[in-house]
């Protein structure tokens, strides 16, 4: 099943800054140090960053790797989706802003992960899921014929449901062989 | 409006809110944390209500499209919820927006501060969409149309079982989509075919019907008759001899009889079943053709097609002729000795549950294989298409690297498939034959008491041989079954699939136009909640210019493609001649619209063709000329086959450069009233696009142009521009009058002549 190449994140070190500085200077990639950045979360939920003096209010966090690697690489974003600045990796910060930036990676990148999955049952060109998920039980419809289903790496599986919610396998390698069977057919 | 749930019309009601006074109501399924947990967004004429409570989070959820006919497992909270009520007066909330998150929605509120109310899934998203819209009207104290009030939009659901449709516009429910209702459609579509069909049945059924007496020929009759001496044709080895000869070429006369009919009668079916496919296909809106998932549709349609034939061509036919087959040979297998024929069906249980068992697992390993052999073509393919970019990268190394994975994994599949088929097939050979063995012992046991003759045992021999054929085919019947209907289906959708993008029932045929444009208050959005434009007005005099201007995506394209009607608008209206362009016939408006696009397509087919693809039948002067105001001519020329070159899939490469001068050309031959040029030059040399734009220039003369440049230069003859900017029109007026008021399209021009100097220093 190993039909990807070795995984991005194997490449990327988060701790270089690349290994040409000539390119770094001319893709003018502003970095947060958390020196003179400041994240607070507001009492109505919404991240706000104080970068460089200046204060950014309901900011948003978009991961580069989003499934090799939530914590490299995160850009900070405006709802307009202009960006202040990027962020190497989380282990720079202290762990209270670690905790606080994992949580808005998670409002964004809302996928319950599927850690059992219970029946697949394919009819009509739609395939219908039950499956046991970090977030409970979940009863989701897949369209098939492809497209739906995708490896994202070697073992992780993405599955995007008819209305473009997102459900995860992490391990594909760490499913049951019935369940494995189940699920290989819709891929 | 789908009706609030109980629990929400009691907390409405425990809290004062008459439930009838809601405009509008969003239900966020999701908790700001992890998980579900359902709050209630609801808006009346003042006040945004919240609803939430603060129970654990659901530990159980259904997506839409799942047909919830099974109740949960009753894993979320027990007890009634508690449902707390907010209430925020409109007028101190200064907006109400939806974030898209990763498949979800988030709304956010600012009153003043912002604050993120609550979440949803993707499922949400027109809801939520609907939500932001009235809240906003009712922001601006506007009234709201009937088309706010009313909700259309919300998701079908099947009328039979409640399930809701799992694809919007689609109305069909996988679920309730009976088989036989499919069968039937397909039935009546052979309907005419239904004299050749007979004739198949007719020629099948005697083909078999010879075949089955020779059985008796060559057991009872040769054996116990003619060699045995007795009865009729005792001794008459010949005339036996013959008459097996006889049925044999009979039976292969009408097998030969019956196959040319069906030959004929397949192709015929291939035919009408694609062509009708692709009428179908042609007659819906562009949308259907970018939503993704109808991509993998029309790769579909070719094998879906295959399919049918062989549904028809083989299928029924064979399906009547074994199934007469089978009760013809019991019969007479029964009729012959009931006890020895029950005997020798003993094994046919274990043939039926084995094949019922292990046939599901062979499939499913070869649906692997297939998948692996696919990736590793893709990989070839890759590498074959791409030479230039792997050689360029010097990556032979990692290429060798990547097919060697694919093959490998290729390998293990074949391996594990074939493994699981040669050790299945033997098996049930050996099932099988344990019935001829059967009858060898039995029958045998029953010649040597005298029971029976030799000859009855060869016969019983031989019909049982020929059973089995039948039997294995109705075995697999069921799935090849499902596999067709399933096929079937597909096709039918693109057949029933509703346009988008609809025409009126009598509408107007417009023979002459002016080519007046009126786009007032025009809002169109691709998918809900991501409006592109938003409220862009325009109005173009028979014969302006108008040059429309704006950075990438800015939604330029999207505009013009809503002249000839590609898409329709979401709000306000667009008017050509003050007739809206809903009420005109698609095929008069479009006559009368050429559009010279940013993306060229040439199709497969001479350039000579391609420049005519409009109008086929213009004269040989005409198509040269437009090739030369194309700045086309002299490239062609040039070419050893000239006009009559090949081009598209398969033919002549051409730059992209010159494939728009072949659809400038197309359009100047098609001589359009109102011609849009979008970014028309873009990929033309400075030089090249001058040339062009001067004979451009006068062929603009007489026509209402809508032109998206990209060099600004290009637009110095537009009676006006406009600006465009994240959909929305920022500024308006003649070159002049905007350079002086010194706003966006001063800074567009200013960076663009920043970029022109560069450009000269970088070539000088
Ligand atoms: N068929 C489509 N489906 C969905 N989104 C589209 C489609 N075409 C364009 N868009 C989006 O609409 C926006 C405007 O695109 P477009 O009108 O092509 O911009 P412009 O021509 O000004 O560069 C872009 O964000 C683009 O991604
Ligand atoms: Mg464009």
């Amino acid at each position: 099943m190993t039909l990807k190449d070795v995984s991005v994140s194997e490449i990327l070190r988060p701790e270089d800054g690349g290994s040409s500085p000539g390119l770094a200077e001319a893709a003018q990639i502003r970095y947060l140090s958390p020196d003179d950045t400041e994240f607070t979360l507001t009492e109505g939920h919404m991240l706000n960053v104080k970068a460089g003096g200046k204060e950014h209010v309901g900011v948003y966090v978009h991961c580069s790797f989003p499934h090799t690697n939530k914590r490299i690489y995160l850009s900070i974003r405006t709802v307009e989706n202009e960006e202040i600045g990027m962020i190497r990796s989380l282990d720079e910060f202290p762990e209270e802003t670690q905790r606080m930036l994992e949580e808005q990676v998670e409002l964004r990148y809302f996928a319950p992960e599927i850690s059992k999955v219970l029946s697949v049952k394919e009819e009509f060109g739609y395939s219908y899921w039950d499956a046991e998920t970090t977030s409970g039980y979940c009863r989701f419809t897949v369209r098939g014929g492809g497209g739906s289903v995708k490896l994202m790496t070697a073992s992780r599986l993405l599955i995007v449901d008819v209305d473009g919610n997102r459900f995860i396998i992490p391990h594909l390698d760490r499913l049951s062989d019935k369940e494995y069977k189940m699920v290989e057919v819709c891929m | 409006m789908d009706t609030l749930p109980k629990a929400i019309m009691n907390a409405l009601a425990q809290h004062g809110v008459a439930s009838e006074s809601v405009l509008c109501w969003l239900l966020c399924d999701r908790a700001l944390e992890n998980g579900f947990r359902d709050t209630y967004v609801l808006l009346t004429r003042e006040e945004l209500l919240i609803l939430s409570h603060d129970q654990a989070p659901a530990r159980e959820k259904t997506y839409s499209g799942y047909a919830a006919n099974t109740p949960l497992k009753g894993l979320s909270p027990e007890k009634e919820a508690h449902w707390e009520l907010e209430a925020l007066k409109i007028r101190d909330i200064e907006s109400l927006s939806i974030v898209n998150l990763v498949a979800s929605g988030m709304v956010v509120i600012k009153a003043p501060e912002e604050r993120a109310v609550a979440a949803f899934t993707n499922g949400g998203m027109r809801s939520a969409a609907r939500l932001a819209k009235i809240f906003e009207k009712l922001k601006k104290s506007e009234e709201l149309g009937p088309e706010e009030l009313r909700d259309d939009q919300e998701r079908a659901t099947c009328p039979k079982c409640g399930m809701i449709y799992p694809e919007e516009g689609r109305q069909v429910c996988p679920k309730c989509m009976k088989k036989h209702a499919v069968f039937g459609r397909l039935l009546s579509f052979a309907g005419k075919y239904k004299v050749s069909m007979f004739w198949i049945v007719l020629f099948m059924l005697l083909n078999s019907a010879a075949g089955l007496v020779i059985p008796y020929f060559q057991g009872t009759l040769l054996f116990d008759q003619a060699l045995g001496g007795k009865g009729t044709f005792a001794g008459q080895i010949g005339l036996v001899i013959a008459l097996i000869i006889v049925f044999r070429t009979l039976s292969l006369l009408f097998g030969v009889i019956f196959g040319v009919i069906n030959a004929k009668m397949a192709a015929n079916i291939a035919f009408d079943l694609k062509s009708s496919v692709f009428h179908a296909m042609q007659r819906l809106s562009l949308s259907f053709f970018e939503k993704k998932q109808t991509g993998q549709l029309m790769t579909r349609i070719n094998n879906d097609a295959t399919e049918l034939q062989y549904f028809f061509v083989d299928g029924i036919s064979y399906f009547v002729v074994n199934a007469m087959n089978i009760i013809g040979i019991v019969t007479v297998l029964l009729i012959m000795d009931w006890k020895l024929t029950l005997l020798c069906l003993l094994p046919l249980p274990f043939v039926f549950l084995l094949v019922r068992k292990v046939f599901p697992k062979l499939w499913r390993l070869s649906i692997r294989r297939h998948k692996r052999v696919s990736a590793m073509n893709a990989i070839i393919s890759d590498t074959i298409r791409g030479t230039r970019v792997v050689k360029a990268f010097g990556m032979e190394q990692m290429e060798n690297a990547r097919f060697q994975r694919a093959s490998g994994a290729f390998s293990d599949a074949e391996q594990s498939f074939n493994k699981m088929g040669v050790t299945l097939f033997p098996v049930l050979n050996i099932l099988t034959q344990i019935g001829g063995i059967l009858i060898w012992a039995f029958g045998g046991w029953k010649v040597m008491q005298g029971d029976f003759t030799f000859g009855k045992v060869m016969t019983f021999m031989n019909y049982m041989l020929l059973l089995y054929g039948p039997i294995q085919f109705m075995n697999n019947i069921m799935n090849w079954w499902s596999y067709c209907m399933s096929a079937a289906q597909r096709i039918f959708e693109i057949h029933d699939a509703v346009p988008d993008v609809v025409e009126k029932p009598n509408a107007m045929q417009l023979t002459e136009m002016q080519g007046e444009i009126r786009i007032s208050n025009v809002t169109f959005g691709y998918e809900p909640n991501k409006a592109i434009l938003k409220g862009v007005s325009l109005h173009a005099r028979p014969g302006q210019m108008i040059g429309v201007v704006g950075h990438s995506g800015a939604g330029k394209s999207t505009l013009v493609n809503l002249i000839p009607r590609l898409y329709d608008v979401n709000e306000g209206e667009i008017r050509i001649d003050g007739i809206p362009i809903k009420d005109v016939s698609m095929a008069s408006l479009r006559t009368h619209i050429g559009i010279v696009s940013q993306d060229v397509y040439v199709m497969s087919g001479s350039i000579a063709e391609n420049i005519a693809y409009a109008d086929p039948d213009c004269t040989l002067a005409d198509l040269i000329h437009a090739a030369k105001v194309a700045g086309a001519h002299d490239f062609i020329e040039k070419l050893p086959d000239g006009y009559d070159t090949i081009v598209g899939t398969g033919g002549h490469n051409l730059s992209g450069g010159e494939k728009q001068r072949l659809s400038i050309a197309r359009a100047i031959l098609h001589n359009p009233k109102i011609l849009i040029l979008d970014e028309a030059t873009a990929s033309l040399d400075t030089k090249t696009e001058l040339q062009i734009q001067e004979a451009l220039d006068t062929l603009i003369k007489g026509r209402t142009t809508i032109a998206i440049a990209h060099r600004l230069s290009t637009l110095r003859n537009a009676d006006y521009l406009v600006v465009l900017e994240q959909g929305k029109i920022v500024e308006e007026g003649t070159h002049e009058q905007l350079l002086v008021k010194e706003g966006a399209y001063y800074d567009l021009v200013k960076k663009h002549d920043e970029a022109l100097k560069m450009n000269e220093v970088i070539t000088a």
